[in-house]
């Protein structure tokens, strides 16, 4: 388990960082964290000529308030992230579901970024960054892009990023005040990618619910959004709610698969009950307050 | 045996939580694994892999990779050739497919060794083999027991698929009367999932060429002593040639209990390169590469009279040996050890092995444990069934101390066995009643508790029944510094043996635990013993280093005694001080005692030996049995199917114990296995061959998170060994597994039965028996995989023997199948008439027969052996022309094929 050979540079810099990946042609991995991507060297499944190791750059770290929203530096470690009062503040959801990425001990080196970008399907970040409505910033030598989270993932581990291309932002627009937490998840162990889970946002009015931003995680080849369910919560009343009804049109939009831990068919299940369980006791919490 | 009565000190040390003396320097990262081993000139080895499960080797190109930097060698099988190898078992037994170091023209598995790259660095080595170009000719591989039976063979040199079978499938026409004559039966079926054994340290293997044919060989192993014999043995190299030594070691749990075809690939090539080589195992290669164990298929029907007594059993067995198993193994143990603990009048079984192209099996803790599964779980749904309490149901079955001695059906003789004693214990620590009230509360507001029994038997500390368990070494000296030095012939991959061992000698000398240094984990050390392997080293090192630290404090009794012109008997040991009763001013210091040994032989009584030493070889009874009761409460989720486990609670008979903390720390690690397999653990094969979790991603191991805090029962029934130990090594992996299996059932019991037990018990499979459907698509995919057993007897030719014309007279080469391998003799049968009469021949020696009977070409006899165990054989031969064929009923180990031809 050793990785097969690479070069390695630690720029200090995104646009010198860009340039090396630019001039590598498509030979080069970015390493932040190297959670998974450590692994994936030593099992050579990554043979990269060139790592570039972006832990020196600066402007890559930390959380900072924008126009309208919360930007997170992809360098940003997770264990500094779930610490960081801005986000405890201003994305709650953010907060939970980054509780239960991996361990303790992973998520100090491992990284916000990392995890987005990855995109591991069961993950809890992608889902996360898709039901909050986040936009990826992408930054390349040639240019500068922002990409709609739900945009930015097209099948298992694959993205709209190009080789060249490097993930400099991740920014979560602002949810209303006292807006609610929607998270569920089940999986085997603790810390272990979710066999299904769910992570949103809802925000009420009056008694009714004014937006909605809801994610399916291990649910198919990508994040999802549960489109079907979102449009059927906004304008809906609390009264109103039917939420094995609003489940299953969540799990509607859903493609899940079967794998040696779980059937497609226990993830829609099991997927419905915990997406009306999520619903129930989220909004009973509100109406209780 | 009062172990409170021979005591000798007033410090009590056996019994005691000693801190243990390996914990500073493991703690700390001081250990001294394989991989801290590094040697002048030292290379590594990474090996090229089959990616397919069966095929013929085409070609295997090697000359991109030779250009590689650092790269010194590469060997395939046609190079190792040159050095000639005979792979053992277990037994010690030469392995019947011919089991090649690496692939010989032929690949059976994923993961089968092709070639060792041998670098400057490991990274140099992996590098080159990446550009190792093997072509294969694919063929269809078998991967389940149901491939198995219809396929082609996977070793192109045998006849079928089955690597072993033991058992009498016509004993069942006795059993079945007693199956349909019964007030009730219950039949169960359990299809174990592969495990893989996944110490935290892989294998490892140095080896350091010495001289003109020595080799010292650093390796991961569970006995240093057993893997410099097995080395030699296979190498054909003088026994005292090889060195093993092993200092820390990260678990074995049986698959280091021999060296296989990597490590010995290792020695060899130190050999043909003349360079000290290594290679570590990564977890790629641990996941997938070594050799696996359980994936059984087995089903049992148990037959009840009214009052819920068990009249008869049949069981019906079968594991995937894989390709290349540790052995041809039918796992004769899961029936020899099903039923002493129970009062059974009948059993009767058929065991078989099966090859198939997916890798090979080896041992792993309990490896019989599936005794246990299938009678415990089984037992609690009789109780179900028939409306019996569980616990009231064992009571009724359970063979307590005041039953004893008693034989089981098979033959097995118990007589100081104690699982109704340790039950008793159990039920009397917990509130059975309480905890039901609790759980018909919970089922009112849709929450579902569930409690699970199971009891059981272990046979440990095995020695001369078959090889090569034996006995231990204890080798004690006090320096001249008054410090006590041990040298023993045991070994820890975590068992604390230095610890308990120092406890013991601590207690029986009367010496400061802080005073005594064990030396263990070398060949050159002590003498032969298997080391860690079937719950032995407590109960027969222990034994061995009991004896020895009395005979040794004798000697410095003996001493001071001659010193202080005092008899014998009134001298003690007491915290490195000896005393002489009623003359305080005469008391020396051992170390005192020790400086005259050494240094005044002129001081010594007449004709006394200088120094102070003591050897001690202990061979303790043949079999030592452990017992214990599990009990364990869980909370199901109906909603997802998930386990929690709310408390576990174990009371085992282990007699004397050396140190809680070691004996709890031995349950507890193999309870947390039990609960991997239950709830986690699983290597799954796709349908092409190939292993489907080869990352801790998707091999889940139980993480601390899993585990609860277990609570401890001891019960302490002496044994009859030397100190009264019995083996608690094994237990927890036994015993686990159905004690949580059955909690879960109770569970589920208001949703159905758990028909057919398909473990890992996954969320989705609990889900199966809430909902009554095949949420988890587990039926589904067996009911695929099942049609091709359907297809199975594709040979069914019924041949009408002749009657001999030639006769039976004269030799004969026969091949008898035993569990410990095919035994070869000559058998010489003489007819007059009807009656026949003759010997059998074999490298052991002769024994005659005869009164045996001749009909037409049918010859039957009987020969009673007193080895491994007294038993008859029963012979049932068919001749036909220069060939025979035919059945030895063994006993309790079941039947045994025999082949043979005329000489």
């Amino acid at each position: 388990m050793k990785p097969a050979p690479f070069d390695y540079v630690r720029p200090a810099s995104v646009g010198e960082a860009c340039r090396v990946l630019a001039e590598s042609g498509g030979g080069a991995t970015v390493i932040a964290g190297g959670q998974t991507l450590m692994p994936l060297l030593n099992l050579r499944m990554s043979q990269p000529f060139v790592l570039v190791d972006i832990n020196g750059i600066p402007e890559l770290k930390g959380v900072s308030r924008v126009e309208g929203g919360t930007r997170v530096g992809p360098a940003t470690r997770q264990a500094d992230a779930l610490e960081d009062e801005t986000l405890a503040r201003h994305l709650p959801a953010f907060i939970t579901a980054l509780g239960h990425v991996g361990h303790y001990q992973t998520r100090n080196r491992g990284t916000i970024g990392g995890s987005v970008a990855l995109g591991e399907p069961a993950a809890e970040m992608p889902a996360t960054a898709v039901s909050l409505g986040a936009t990826i910033e992408i930054t390349s030598s040639a240019r500068t892009r922002s990409v709609p989270a739900d945009e930015f993932y097209v099948g298992p581990y694959m993205t709209v990023l190009e080789p060249d291309e490097l993930v400099t932002g991740i920014v979560y627009p602002d949810w209303p005040d006292g807006h609610l937490v929607l998270f569920r998840e089940v999986a085997q162990r603790a810390g272990d990618f979710a066999l299904v889970g769910l992570v949103g946002a809802l925000a009420l009015e009056g008694g009714a619910i004014t937006r909605a931003g809801i994610a399916w995680f291990g649910m198919g080849p990508t994040p999802i959004r549960a489109r079907q369910a979102e449009a059927a919560l906004v304008g809906a009343s609390l009264a109103g709610i039917d939420a094995e009804a609003v489940a299953r049109a969540a799990v509607a939009d859903t493609a899940p698969f079967d794998d040696h831990h779980a059937s497609a068919e226990y993830r829609r299940t099991v997927g419905a009950r915990i997406f009306a369980r999520a619903l129930r006791e989220t909004l009973d919490l509100r109406s209780a307050a | 045996m009062n172990v409170q009565a021979k005591s000798v000190g007033a410090v009590r040390y056996v019994g005691t939580r000693q801190p243990r003396k390996e914990d500073a320097r493991l703690l700390t990262g001081r250990g001294q694994f394989t991989d801290d081993v590094r040697m002048p000139g030292m290379l590594h080895i990474a090996f090229v892999r089959s990616a397919v499960a069966r095929g013929r080797i085409v070609s295997i190109d090697l000359d991109a990779a030779r250009e590689m930097p650092g790269v010194q060698a590469i060997y395939t099988q046609a190079d190792l050739a040159a050095v000639p190898v005979q792979m053992l078992s277990f037994f010690f037994t030469n392995i019947e497919s011919p089991v090649t170091l690496l692939a010989d023209g032929r690949v059976a598995c994923v993961g089968d060794p092709i070639a060792m790259v041998i670098a400057e660095s490991r990274a140099q080595a992996e590098d080159a083999v990446s550009l190792v170009e093997v072509v294969v000719e694919e063929e269809t591989p078998l991967v389940t027991i149901a491939d198995a039976k219809t396929g082609a063979p996977v070793h192109p040199d045998r006849d079928d698929n089955i690597a072993a079978e033991m058992g009498d499938e016509d004993a069942l026409e006795a059993i079945q009367p007693l199956l349909d004559g019964a007030a009730h039966v219950v039949s169960t079926r359990i299809r174990h999932q592969r495990i893989a054994p996944s110490p935290m340290e892989g294998r490892a293997c140095a080896a350091s060429p010495d001289g003109a044919e020595e080799m010292t060989v650093w390796m991961g192993c569970q006995s240093p002593h057993l893997a410099a014999r097995y080395l030699a043995q296979a190498l054909g190299m003088p026994t005292g040639a090889i060195r093993v030594v092993a200092r820390d070691v990260g678990g074995g749990f049986g698959l280091k209990n021999i060296p296989w075809r990597e490590e010995v690939a290792v020695v060899v090539a130190a050999k043909l390169l003349r360079r000290p080589v290594k290679w570590i195992e990564d977890r790629f290669e641990s996941l997938t590469a070594s050799s696996h164990a359980r994936e059984q298929d087995v089903s049992l029907s148990l037959a009840l009279d009214e009052g819920g007594r068990f009249q008869a059993a049949w069981c019906d067995y079968a594991c995937n040996n894989g390709a290349w198993p540790m052995g041809e193994d039918a796992n004769i143990a899961v029936h020899m050890f099903m039923w002493p603990a129970y009062k059974l009048p009948a059993y009767g079984f058929i065991t078989r092995g099966w090859y198939t192209n997916t890798m090979g099996l080896g041992g792993y803790r309990g490896p019989w444990a599936m005794e246990s599964l299938v009678r415990e779980t089984l037992l609690e749904k009789a109780a179900r069934k028939i409306g019996i309490d569980p616990v009231e149901l064992r009571r009724r079955n359970l063979v307590y101390l005041t039953d004893q001695p008693h034989t089981s059906s098979m033959g097995i003789p118990v007589e100081d066995i104690t699982p109704g004693e340790c039950l008793e214990k159990l039920m009397a620590n917990i509130d059975y009643a309480g905890f039901r009230r609790e759980q018909a509360e919970a089922r009112k507001e849709g929450r579902d508790l569930g409690i699970g029994f199971a009891t059981y038997i272990e046979p440990t500390g095995s020695a001369g029944s078959m090889a090569p368990m034996t006995g231990e070494t204890v080798q004690l000296r006090i320096e001249p510094t008054g410090k006590v030095v041990a040298m023993l012939s045991t070994h820890s991959q975590g068992h604390g043996t230095a610890t308990t061992m120092a406890q013991v000698i601590a207690e029986q000398l009367g010496v400061a635990y802080e005073d005594i240094a064990v030396y263990e984990g070398d060949s050159a050390i002590g003498a032969f013993s298997p080391g860690a392997a079937g719950s032995r080293q407590g109960v027969i090192a222990g034994g061995a280093t009991w004896r020895a630290a009395e005979m040794l404090a004798d000697k410095v009794k003996v001493v001071a005694a001659h010193l202080s012109n005092a008899s014998v008997e009134t001298v003690t040991i007491e915290g490195g001080m000896v005393h002489i009763a009623g003359a305080p001013e005469m008391s020396r210091s051992i170390r005192e005692i020790a400086e005259i040994a050494y240094g005044e032989p002129g001081r010594l009584p007449e004709g006394a030996a200088t120094g102070l030493e003591a050897q001690y070889r202990y061979q303790p009874p043949p079999m030592t049995m452990t017992s214990a009761a599990h009990c364990c409460m869980v909370e199901v989720s109906a909603e997802t199917g998930f386990v929690k486990i709310l408390r576990w609670i174990s009371a085992e008979d282990c007699g004397t114990v050396i140190n809680p903390g070691v004996v709890e720390g031995q349950i507890a690690g193999g309870l947390a296995q039990a609960i991997g397999q239950v709830l986690l653990e699983d290597m799954p094969y796709d349908a092409r061959g190939n292993p489907l979790a080869a990352t801790f991603k998707d091999y889940l191991m139980p993480s601390i998170s899993d585990v609860p805090d277990f609570e401890y029962l001891h019960a302490n029934t002496p044994s009859q060994t030397i100190g009264g130990m019995r083996g608690v090594g094994e237990g927890g992996a036994i015993v686990g597994p159905p004690t949580l299996v059955n909690a879960i059932a109770d569970a589920l019991a208001p949703f159905g039965e758990i028909d057919e037990l398909v473990l890992p018990l996954t969320p989705a499979r609990v889900l199966d028996v809430i909902e009554q459907r095949d949420v988890s698509g587990t039926r589904a995919h067996l009911d695929g995989a099942d049609v091709a057993a359907v297809v199975e007897e594709t040979n069914p030719a019924e041949v009408v023997a002749p009657v001999m014309a030639a006769g039976i007279d004269g030799d004969w080469n026969m091949v008898l199948k035993t569990p410990m391998g095919p035994q070869e003799m000559v058998a010489h049968f003489d007819a007059d008439g009807a009656v026949v009469s003759g010997y059998l021949q074999a490298p052991e020696g002769r024994q005659d027969f005869s009164g045996g009977t001749l009909s037409g070409s049918q010859v039957k006899f009987e020969m009673k052996v007193e080895k491994p165990m007294k038993i008859t054989l029963k012979y049932d031969l068919q001749f036909d022309g220069d060939t025979v064929s035919g059945k030895c009923k063994m006993g309790m180990f079941g039947s045994a094929t025999v082949t043979g031809e005329r000489v």
